[in-house]
């Protein structure tokens, strides 16, 4: 059996504290943090997070398909010198 | 020019590669998102815009694209033309849907706050698969990455060369001294 099956999602109390916190505040803001390793959560969905790469924060704002994965996917830690002629970016 | 920069009106789309063949084939290192689209925006030319470049797709070789030129038939003649850059006219792109923007439009350009005060210039966009980013490389050297989104872009003035960002307030660290005191990582239930 895995083991999220047997105890649960893994996730560091002080963020899921610190998500607590902003989302009663309703305020705009990042929360940024190092945990890397903590699994995103249902009550994480419409907040933004600031996760930290080992150089900068990456913005990732929780979305409900982001739910069961890790913070750290969303924040890779090597540079990706990729292409640009065509791309697009799409402002929300 | 650097790979996939524009100068305004021309966009650098790809580069030719070393030859494939002694038929005058050639391998192309693609800068498009769908690297077969490097021949779908119409009439390449080289940097100075002189020489006009008419390709056809053969195959891919070595993880890199194979193509035919036109007037291309021998591989001294394909092995002279290495390291070509191709270009296409910005104005051939597919039009934008509305808040679509073309990368190499925004890299480059002024970044003010909203207070109209200068702090940097626009490096790079990236979706790390949770939404647009926009990195900005700050005049004090260091680099500030805000979501790509009305909020924290309010404004982007193309002509005027410039995008104002309103980056999101910043929480940190208030939890990590409690964290410790709990006896740090522990699960959503606190059986950890």
């Amino acid at each position: 059996m895995a083991r999220s099956v047997s105890k649960g999602p893994f996730v560091d109390a002080y963020l899921l504290k610190k998500a607590e916190k902003s989302r009663a505040s309703g305020r705009n803001e990042v929360i940024k943090t190092w945990s890397r390793r903590s699994t995103i959560l249902p009550q994480f969905v419409g907040l933004n997070f600031g996760v930290y790469n080992g150089q900068k924060f990456i913005p990732v704002l929780v979305t409900e398909n982001m739910v069961g994965h890790k913070f750290g996917e969303f924040s890779p830690t090597r540079q990706y010198f990729g292409h640009t002629a065509d791309r697009k970016a799409k402002r929300d | 020019m650097s790979e996939g920069m524009s100068d305004g009106t021309r966009i650098c789309v790809g580069v030719i590669g070393a030859p494939h063949g002694v038929r005058g084939e050639v391998r192309l290192k693609s800068f498009t998102a769908d690297p077969e689209d490097i021949v779908a925006y119409g009439q390449l030319t080289d940097e100075t815009g002189n020489r006009q470049f008419a390709l056809t797709l053969t195959g891919w070789a070595k993880g890199m694209l194979v193509a035919r030129i036109k007037g291309v038939g021998d591989r001294s003649t394909a092995e002279a033309l290495k390291g070509t850059e191709l270009y296409v006219d910005r104005a051939l792109l597919p039009e934008l849907e509305e808040e679509e923007y073309y990368h190499a439009d925004l890299i480059g350009l002024e970044v003010e706050d909203v207070e109209g005060r200068p702090q940097g210039k626009v490096k790079t966009l990236d979706n790390f698969g949770a939404g647009d980013v926009m990195e900005v490389e700050l005049t004090d050297g260091t680099s500030l990455v805000v979501p790509f989104t009305r909020r924290a872009v309010p404004e982007i003035d193309l002509e005027g060369g410039r995008v104002v960002i309103d980056p999101p307030q910043e929480i940190e660290g208030e939890f990590e001294a409690e964290s410790e005191e709990d006896g740090g990582a522990t699960d959503r239930e606190g059986r950890g």
